[in-house]
């Protein structure tokens, strides 16, 4: 019989008492121990959006992704493969990259230089003598997968095989927007006080739009989510199926994908996407709705090809519009600290300044994300006050979220089972 | 006041342009001290006359210094907008014979030998629709002396005024840039300084001007009208560095500040064709900079072995170009380099190398 862990057993406890349909209990927004868990089992066993390939566009070219206790260093090798590995020496454990970003010849670490290949070879280690056997001690690889440009990482020793599937369903929907050809024109980190998981659950959600961003919905039909008809939404709510539907033929028609997909809470590399209709001339998540880079992506032509978003489980969602597309990579520091990475990324061929300027690209969603951080600030304030108990999702605008906290929990009964 | 208080007879009619044929010589008739080793020299003629000339231009000073004539152009600071004066902006170099004398003997009052103006380094010699000024150091004049203009005339040119210096007590016309940003709605001004000096409320760019950061400070540099000036190895980082980004070099323009030793009777154009030494010898002399430090290297030995076998001591591990841990910048010079992947080629193109696997084809200044 084997002794199961305080850890396990209080999660579990928790996992088993979860009423559908309702938020998660206060000790999942605010435990170290159940963070512990979430980064071993969700962020330890899952696919993890963390980057965009153009973060690393020529070989050399690495960046270092730390979430948890973790340090992963992404690098561009000299066959234009993206690999990863823990950022960590095999020599005395020193940190290997302590930049966000660089460029690397080989890999070298700076306290005694020992030197690895992009492939993680040790390569070169002074002072080990003759005999120095260097081939149990290349860098300690990463899954790393491609999909259309989005780089996901998982450090399981058996990552999920359903990744497959995602990405022979999404990378049709993806891969006319050219990620790859893109450059990164801005990335913006911001820190939010609370769990990683109200940062998700208010990403799932749009009954908090109208009120809360004022810019977001200047482009954003807050119908796109799920709403509950009534009397005087009723037209608008008709209308809005009406454009979704001419869209989404004119779309298909010019090689474009756009029906949804939803498999958030029945696989393991959970996800959903659609291309969304864009309000007012229908082109892109800007203040006036219109392109923010003159230079459309790809071989575009029309600037109004709506807005295709990817929600991933448990970490991740993206918009991919005609001109521009942003992506956001969440990732847990603590119980009560998270880190959101927003990155925009236009035509590698734009200029600034002359096809597009970074205020404008970046002013819906820096003006969204502070609203956001603020709202999730204060869940997570009244949540850790005592008075908190679970509360009743809308089951017209929170199907969503449910379906987020339905995967985790399901998730994480099947792992510490 | 010691010396005449200099004043153009501003009722006369407007005087004769100055005709250096006739009138060879200037008479210095202000002294400015910028920084600690630049000053501004402000001219004038023997007689109301004046100064036509393109912002850009460069006259040619005739000097006896220690019995010896020597001839050294210099590009005008001033602007032609106020045509009753030139100036030059002279900085003090270690060793430069011409510029310590200036620095040293010019008191006001004193006449100086001068020809010119000459020159084609000019945003008014070929307008286009907007502009990067890049100057280096003391390189600042041809493209003060521009921007003066622009902003005399009421201009609403769209440039951006990028100015390099060692430290923020080496920046030249600080004040007089940001109030011509004040009033030009369509020019700008970046500061770039190699280090801080301590003290300093300096808030601009620290380090050198590279690719990422001209990139930062003018997105669209691509479809500007670059002009450049200052010290040769400033011109050639820019070049390079333009280059690598696929510049359209037709719109690539520089001029030197001040220009080698003319004889006295040489052609008065700057001469910037750098003619490649003749090397007999073996040995190659490597300098580094920043320690003041130089030795020899045989052109059969890695600059890392010639440097260990000099007694100094720089970073380096592998001796064999995997680890990069010797990577330095070259100011100027040439090697040949066998690397084994400890450098990537964009850091090659932008001057850096490994002296771990490197043997020197020419002297080299390090940026150590």
């Amino acid at each position: 019989m084997t002794t199961l862990s305080a850890q396990t057993l209080l999660t579990r406890e928790l996992l088993a008492r979860r009423r559908p349909g309702y938020s998660l209990e206060a000790p999942f927004y605010l435990s170290e121990t159940i963070l512990q868990t979430d980064m071993e089992h969700i962020f330890g066993k899952h696919w993890i959006f963390v980057a965009v390939e153009p973060q690393v566009p020529e070989a050399g070219d690495y960046i270092t992704v730390d979430f948890g206790t973790n340090s992963i260093l992404i690098v561009r090798d000299d066959d234009m493969n993206v690999q990863a590995f823990h950022n960590v020496c095999r020599h005395r454990g020193s940190r290997l990259c302590a930049e966000p970003k660089g460029i690397v010849g080989n890999i070298v670490c700076p306290y005694h230089q020992w030197t690895y290949d992009l492939t993680g070879k040790l390569i070169h280690a002074k002072h080990m003598g003759d005999d120095f056997d260097s081939s149990g001690l290349g860098l300690k690889p990463v899954h790393i997968r491609n999909m259309a440009g989005l780089l996901f990482i998982c450090l399981a020793e058996n990552p999920p095989e359903d990744f497959a599937q995602m990405a022979a369903e999404m990378t049709p929907y993806i891969a006319p927007h050219q990620l790859s050809q893109c450059k990164v024109a801005a990335q913006v980190d911001i820190i939010e006080d609370c769990n990683w998981k109200l940062t998700m659950e208010n990403n799932r959600e749009c009954y908090h739009c109208m009120s809360n961003h004022p810019e977001l919905t200047i482009s954003l039909y807050e119908y796109g989510f799920g709403y509950q008809p009534d009397e005087h939404n009723k037209a608008d709510l008709q209308r809005f199926q009406d454009i979704m539907a001419a869209n989404h033929e004119r779309w298909e028609g010019m090689g474009l994908p756009s029906a949804e997909i939803d498999t958030l809470d029945d696989r393991i590399t959970g996800f959903r996407t659609q291309r969304l209709p864009i309000d007012r001339s229908g082109q892109s998540q800007t203040m006036n709705a219109e392109v923010a880079s003159k230079k459309l992506l790809a071989d575009f032509v029309d600037p109004a090809l709506g807005g295709l978003s990817f929600w991933t489980q448990p970490n991740s969602w993206h918009h991919f519009m005609s001109d521009h597309i942003v992506s956001f990579t969440v990732l847990p520091i603590s119980a009560t600290k998270t880190l959101v990475r927003t990155t925009w990324c236009v035509h590698k061929d734009a200029v600034e300044g002359v096809d597009y300027t970074k205020e404008n690209l970046t002013a819906v969603w820096n003006a969204t994300n502070d609203q956001d951080r603020r709202l999730v600030e204060e869940s997570q304030i009244g949540i850790s006050t005592g008075a908190y108990q679970p509360g009743p999702y809308s089951p017209f605008t929170e199907g969503l979220v449910e379906k987020f906290c339905n995967w985790y929990v399901n998730r994480l009964s099947t792992l510490t089972r | 006041m010691s010396t005449p208080f200099y004043a153009p007879d501003f009722a006369a009619p407007v005087s004769s342009p100055w005709n250096s044929d006739q009138d060879e010589t200037l008479r210095c008739v202000h002294i400015r001290q910028e920084t600690a080793d630049v000053k501004t020299f402000v001219l004038a003629a023997n007689g109301p006359r004046n100064f036509r000339y393109l912002p850009g231009q460069f006259i040619t000073l005739e000097l006896e210094i220690d019995g010896a004539k020597i001839n050294r152009c210099y590009t005008l600071s001033s602007t032609p907008t106020r045509p009753d004066l030139v100036s030059i902006t002279v900085k003090r170099v270690p060793g430069g014979t011409v510029s310590n004398w200036l620095h040293d003997n010019v008191r006001v009052g004193m006449e100086l030998g001068a020809m010119g103006p000459s020159g084609e380094f000019s945003c008014f010699k070929a307008p286009g629709k907007s502009y990067l000024f890049l100057s280096g150091g003391s390189g600042v004049t041809p493209l003060m002396s521009m921007a003066r203009a622009l902003h005399d005339l009421g201009s609403d040119a769209d440039v951006v005024f990028v100015h390099c210096a060692r430290t923020p007590a080496d920046v030249l016309f600080a004040e007089e840039l940001t109030l011509m940003a004040r009033n030009m709605p369509h020019f700008r001004i970046a500061l770039v300084c190699e280090q801080h000096t301590p003290g300093s409320n300096y808030a601009g760019h620290l380090g050198r001007l590279d690719a990422a950061r001209l990139a930062h400070i003018a997105p669209d540099f691509m479809q500007r009208d670059v002009y450049t000036c200052g010290p040769a190895p400033f011109m050639a980082a820019v070049r390079g560095l333009l280059t690598t980004a696929g510049f359209d070099m037709l719109h690539y323009r520089e001029e030197s500040f001040s220009f080698e030793t003319l004889v006295a009777d040489a052609a008065h154009a700057p001469d910037n064709q750098e003619t490649p030494k003749e090397n007999t010898e073996v040995n190659y002399k490597i300098d580094l900079q920043k320690m003041g430090k130089s030795f020899t290297c045989p052109s059969d030995q890695t600059v890392l072995q010639a440097s260990v076998a000099a007694g100094l001591r720089l970073p380096s591990s592998c001796s064999g170009g995997a680890c990069g841990t010797c990577k330095t910048k070259k100011i100027s010079g040439t090697v040949e380099m066998k690397h084994a992947g400890g450098i990537r080629q964009r850091e090659i193109d932008q001057g850096w190398f490994l002296p771990c696997c490197s043997k020197p084809t020419s002297d080299i200044v390090m940026d150590r």
